[in-house]
């Protein structure tokens, strides 16, 4: 049985200091990279990239602070946040302007004044000289028509702001070889080439002797908080702090330059290369992989020779998720409505199969299961691999997981995502079966591939409804912007209008023109983005511990990796499904109103048409109901996504791969939506994930999971995202808890990829309580009898909520 | 009358249903019941005929929309008070439905898109139900679930409820029967060996009391009961506790004393505690429900009559 076990004091500590710091911007990083870049305008490239890492780990502050073991800073002060010009800063002072900087409701951070006066100074500088400015240079001619889409997700400018990230570097590799041994490796190949620089050999002599540097760094960073610890123990009175601070130093004097002895050493390894590789680039979602597969035998082996017991084992890993979700990072005001919470998404995964196809659960597994039920962390977020011979226990200690930290873990299908891994050439079977999570939901190589979603310009999501109203509009966006003018230019592809389609099948014909027209400048912006990136952003700090690139001497912007990929995600899956069926239904089948009717109702916002929508929204059947008239349009509409993604080539070589989810941004870009054919209001958020439309799935959790196993999930490789909420009493007991096991094999076994379970807080029912509106169809369950919730009388409302109570 | 016109009354279909029956089940709601228990948490149940429901939540108002107005060819309809509305979170007008003008035709309903109006009971074909309930089988097998005929009363509809639990048996579906055991013998011997669970309601051991409440005596439903457990019927006997009317330990003793007689065919025992959602489901139905309000009882009270069944050698779970 899976039972919580006790929190060492100083672990609740961490947990409180961790809750109760209030983030603060430090110009640190700025300064150092400022400097830098401002004395050194003579260099260039991967080099540059290189010596700029090498400032950083000598001049950053080393912060160490009570009660840490696991040691690594991005700031001078705890929970910190590090700038990044180099990317962009400019939003800082558009954000100031705005009024949207120093007091913000999401995500607040402090800015002293002295600081707000160097950012201030140093921005009309980066203005010029960030990748951002560098990006905006080179945007197509022809992208300019289409700017204001809403389709795509690239603006004119400033596009660079939250970029890179999204992969998992080989951490199995810093623990078990150590940058000393590649750094060797670097100087030998340098050796072999030096004065025999034929071709693009040199190119490949810049990489390694960029490499040669980032060792370096890596062993420079760990060695200074080596002396920091040591400095500390000598100062301290305490002597189990003193013993503890003196193996700490023993330790960061010992690692980087060589491979890990024993587990605290391979933690550190972990999270220092972490902190090193967040310091040097401004990193969105940098995914740690299977940290059970790196630390399981480490474990193992310091627990067979004494070394070490597992409630101190425990205390380091907890102690190392707090380092973890300490880290976070300052966003444009814009970004957190998309990304709030202070995440910078530092995902990790564990279970699945190992490369023999036999389940790979260890004692870390449970620990990581441990550590987020016990101390309740989102951050960072797990995912779970699941596969036909996953242990009970594992289960079990999964969902009791999820009990505490709704969404926690998310639940990966192997059996479904290792051959999608392997579809167009993109990994083999060995790596497919090593496959880790990035991100949030995104299946890629662990330690072996480079499948930046969006390359350097933010993740690639793309508003799959809003290519629909595009299709029935003529290429045009009807929604004026926020002062009221709506666009005059044709932002899409000329297609005609709604009342001019005289079948169903025109309808579908314009659609299939607006995917392919802004799917390919979508995906044309992000080899745009890529090629400019990999000049001027190069990641050697990456690129020395990925497998493929020493072997081939490149950077993995340049494609130097092993394997490499390329996310799409869609958004708005059940609204774009729904509109499909919606004027099938309405307009070619039944006749319920013209073709020019419908399009007025829909450009009209369905102003005095609530009629209309109202037989849309209860009339017609919606994807999410088991309904095949439906969910055909599911099968359809993302096959169509599917063929153009996956025709379509990356700079680096690779394929795209289609992935279907939103993060938060269905809300945001909701909001920049106008009315669709589903009878959706203009503003009001798009579907998340795919699943149903708010509010339109009627037929309980098994008809979603029917609905939802018709889009042909194989083929989307760089993840789907499905969100289940339950209410409590469907887990309160075992046979629950079995229940929603059996729900999830059956999703499964259909074809499902991942599902992640939220069950329904006492704080979403108080919300009901007071906007039923938002909440009509929340069904509570009690033995042989439903209910909606808002439909109760207040008195039975409370009642439910003290059972809520009871029950978690 | 050929068989496949057979149909059945039906008002309700609910699917990952996990309270009633082992696994993952989709529960079929049939209408009608012969008791009238005044507790019942599913008024809508009770009539053999569809009603019009009324939910005021899903109304959008007359302003908007207005068409049950014109549909209603009683006068039953008219607009009534004006009031925000939980459902869309603005001031709307109301309608306001005349009981006594409405004979259930369900014109306002099928002109009503929002589902404000709507008829509770609709005919079921067997053959259509059964399509519909054997969507979810894949569910249904890996869960070891299947699907729950409930009601009302679903021996009250006798030849639909044989059929419906043939052709799942035919598709190698579990089925449970939820009854209240208030039938003749023989409708229960023709569906017994298509039932592979009951889920049995047992009210109260004192017959007078019983027909006090729910206007009729127990004696059929405790031979039925036997006659079952002879037959080698499996029973999950559920225990409604209802405050000052069966919740006397001396009753509860007595049950508990029954379901130990039957032997083996009682699988386990559930208590399902008096709970009062049920009321605002009154008056989706009717003006003026005649509905028991009552305090839930206490868990305290629960987990004795909990000890008091286990007493008796029995698995006892409380929902």
């Amino acid at each position: 049985m899976f039972t919580l076990k006790p929190i060492t004091t100083r672990v609740l500590k961490m947990r409180k200091n961790y809750r109760e710091t209030m983030p603060k911007v430090c110009t640190a990083r700025l300064k150092i990279v400022t400097d830098f870049y401002q004395e050194n305008p003579n260099l260039t490239g991967i080099l540059k990239r290189a010596l700029v890492f090498k400032e950083l780990a000598e001049k950053m502050p080393v912060l160490i602070s009570a009660n840490e073991i696991i040691v690594g800073s991005m700031a001078s002060t705890y929970r910190g946040s590090a700038l990044f010009p180099e990317n962009d800063i400019v939003w800082m002072k558009a954000d100031n302007d705005a009024g949207q900087l120093f007091d913000r409701e999401l995500d607040p951070y402090i800015i002293d004044d002295e600081d707000w006066a160097y950012i201030s100074s140093v921005i009309p500088y980066w203005s010029k000289n960030s990748l951002s400015a560098m990006t905006d240079a080179y945007i197509p001619e022809g992208y300019f028509a289409a700017v204001g889409n809403q389709v795509t997700v690239y603006g004119d400018k400033g596009i660079c702001a939250a970029p890179v990230g999204h992969f998992c570097t080989n951490y199995d590799k810093a623990i078990r070889v150590g940058f000393g041994s590649v750094r060797e490796e670097a100087k030998g190949k340098m050796a072999a080439l030096e004065g025999k620089m034929e071709a693009d050999t040199i190119k490949k002599y810049n990489f390694y002797r960029s490499v040669v540097i980032v060792c370096d760094g890596m062993i420079t960073l760990s060695k200074r908080y080596g002396a920091e610890a040591a400095r500390q123990a000598e100062a301290c009175s305490d002597p189990r702090r003193k013993a503890e601070l003196e193996k700490m130093a023993e330790s960061l004097n010992w690692i980087m330059a060589n491979p890990a002895r024993n587990f605290q050493d391979a933690v550190q390894i972990m999270f220092l290369y972490q902190i090193g590789m967040c310091l040097h680039n401004n990193m969105h979602a940098p995914t740690f992989g299977r940290v059970d597969q790196y630390l399981g035998s480490f474990y193992e082996a310091d627990l067979a020779a004494g070394r070490t017991t597992p409630k101190e084992a425990q205390e380091i890993y907890d102690l190392f998720s707090l380092k973890v979700a300490e880290m976070n990072k300052i966003w444009s005001s814009g970004t957190t409505l998309a990304v709030s919470g202070y995440t910078v998404g530092q995902l990790m995964t564990l279970g699945g199969v190992d490369k023999n196809n036999q389940d790979a659960t260890n004692a870390v597994t449970y620990m990581m299961l441990q550590t987020a039920a016990r101390l309740e962390l989102h951050d960072p977020p797990l995912s779970l691999r699941i596969h036909k011979n996953t242990p009970e226990l594992l289960w079990e200690a999964a969902l009791e997981t999820t009990k505490i930290c709704g969404g926690v873990p998310t639940f990966e299908n192997d059996e479904l995502i290792i051959p999608a891994l392997m579809k167009n050439n993109r990994m083999n079977l060995e790596s497919a079966r090593n496959y880790c999570l990035i991100g949030c939901v995104e299946p890629a190589g662990c330690g072996d591939e480079w499948p930046a979603c969006g390359g350097s310009g933010g993740e690639a999501y793309w508003n799959m409804p809003m290519a629909i109203v595009h299709a029935i509009n003529d290429g045009h966006n009807p929604m004026p912007d926020f002062f009221g003018n709506v666009n005059e230019n044709r932002t899409g592809a000329h297609t005609g209008y709604l009342y001019e389609m005289e079948t169903f099948d025109e309808v579908l014909d314009a659609v299939s023109v607006q995917y392919q027209y802004f799917l390919e400048w979508q995906m044309s912006m992000v080899n745009m983005f890529e090629v400019v990136a990999a000049e001027h952003m190069a990641q050697p700090l990456v690129s020395c511990m990925m497998d493929g690139c020493m072997e081939s001497g490149k950077d993995v912007m340049k494609g130097g990796a092993k394997n490499n990929s390329c996310g799409v995600p869609g958004v708005g899956i059940g609204n774009a499904v729904d509109s499909l069926a919606v004027m099938k239904h309405m307009i070619y089948d039944k006749k319920i109103c013209t073709a020019r009717e419908f399009y007025d109702a829909i450009m009209s916002n369905w102003e005095d048409r609530e009629d209309l929508r109202q037989y849309i929204l209860n009339e017609v059947p919606h994807y999410g109901n088991d309904a095949d008239y439906a969910d055909e349009w599911a099968t359809w509409l993302l096959n169509l996504f599917a063929d153009i993604v996956t025709n379509f080539t990356n700079v680096r070589g690779c394929k795209f791969a289609p992935g279907l989810y939103p993060v938060a941004t269905n809300v945001l870009w909701g909001l920049m939506t106008p009315a669709t054919p589903d009878g959706r209001r203009g503003g009001d958020p798009l579907a998340d994930g795919i699943s149903p439309v708010q509010q339109l799935d009627k037929n309980g959790p098994t008809a979603i999971l029917k609905s939802v196993s018709r889009i042909p999930q194989e083929r989307f490789s760089n993840g789907t995202l499905l969100n289940m909420k339950f209410h409590p009493s469907a887990l309160s007991n075992e046979s629950g808890r079995d229940k929603l096991e059996a729900l999830m094999k059956a999703y499964f076994n259909m074809g499902g990829m991942e599902m992640q379970l939220n069950i329904v807080s006492v704080n979403t029912l108080r919300k009901a309580q007071q906007h039923p509106e938002d909440y009509q169809n929340l069904v509570v369950r009690v033995a042989g009898f439903s209910a909606y919730f808002v439909e109760l009388f207040k008195n039975c409302q409370d009642d439910l909520i003290r059972r809520t109570e009871l029950a978690l | 009358m050929k068989e496949s016109d057979l149909t059945g009354k039906v008002y309700d279909i609910q699917g990952f249903s996990v309270q009633d029956g082992p696994g993952i089940r989709t529960t079929v709601f049939l209408k009608g019941c012969p008791l009238r228990c005044p507790w019942c948490h599913s008024p809508e149940s009770q009539s053999f005929a569809a009603q019009l429901s009324w939910m005021a939540m899903r109304c959008i108002g007359v302003e908007k929309c207005g068409k049950c107005l014109t549909a209603c060819t009683k006068g039953a309809i008219t607009s009534g008070e004006i009031t925000k509305s939980i459902g869309i979170g603005e001031a709307i007008k109301l309608i306001h439905v005349n009981r006594l003008l409405c004979d259930d035709c369900g014109d306002c309903a099928r002109a009503c898109h929002p589902g404000g109006l709507s008829m509770c009971g609709a005919d079921y074909q067997v053959d259509d139900l059964l399509k519909q309930l054997c969507r979810d089988i894949p569910f249904y097998e890996q869960s070891g679930g299947g699907v729950t005929v409930s009601g009302g009363e679903a021996l009250s509809q006798p030849e639909f409820t044989l059929k419906l639990l043939q052709g799942l048996k035919a598709q190698g579906v579990h089925t449970a029967l939820d009854t209240t055991g208030f039938s003749d013998y023989k409708n229960i011997d023709a569906v017994l060996p298509y039932v592979d669970l009951f889920l049995y309601d047992l009210k109260h051991m004192d017959s007078e009391q019983h027909k006090k409440a729910i206007g009729v005596p127990n004696e059929r439903i405790l031979e039925n009961a036997q006659k079952i457990a002879a037959a080698g019927g499996k029973l999950q006997i559920r225990i409604p506790v209802i405050p000052s009317f069966n919740d006397s330990e001396k009753n509860i003793k007595s049950t508990g004393k029954f379901c130990k007689s039957l032997g083996k065919a009682v699988t386990l025992v559930q208590i399902l505690p008096y709970h009062n959602m049920g009321v605002a489901k009154y008056l989706r139905i009717c003006d003026d429900p005649k509905v028991l309000e009552a305090e839930p009882p206490s868990e305290e009270k629960i987990q004795n009559l909990k000890k008091i069944l286990e007493c008796f050698a029995l698995k006892v779970t409380v929902h």
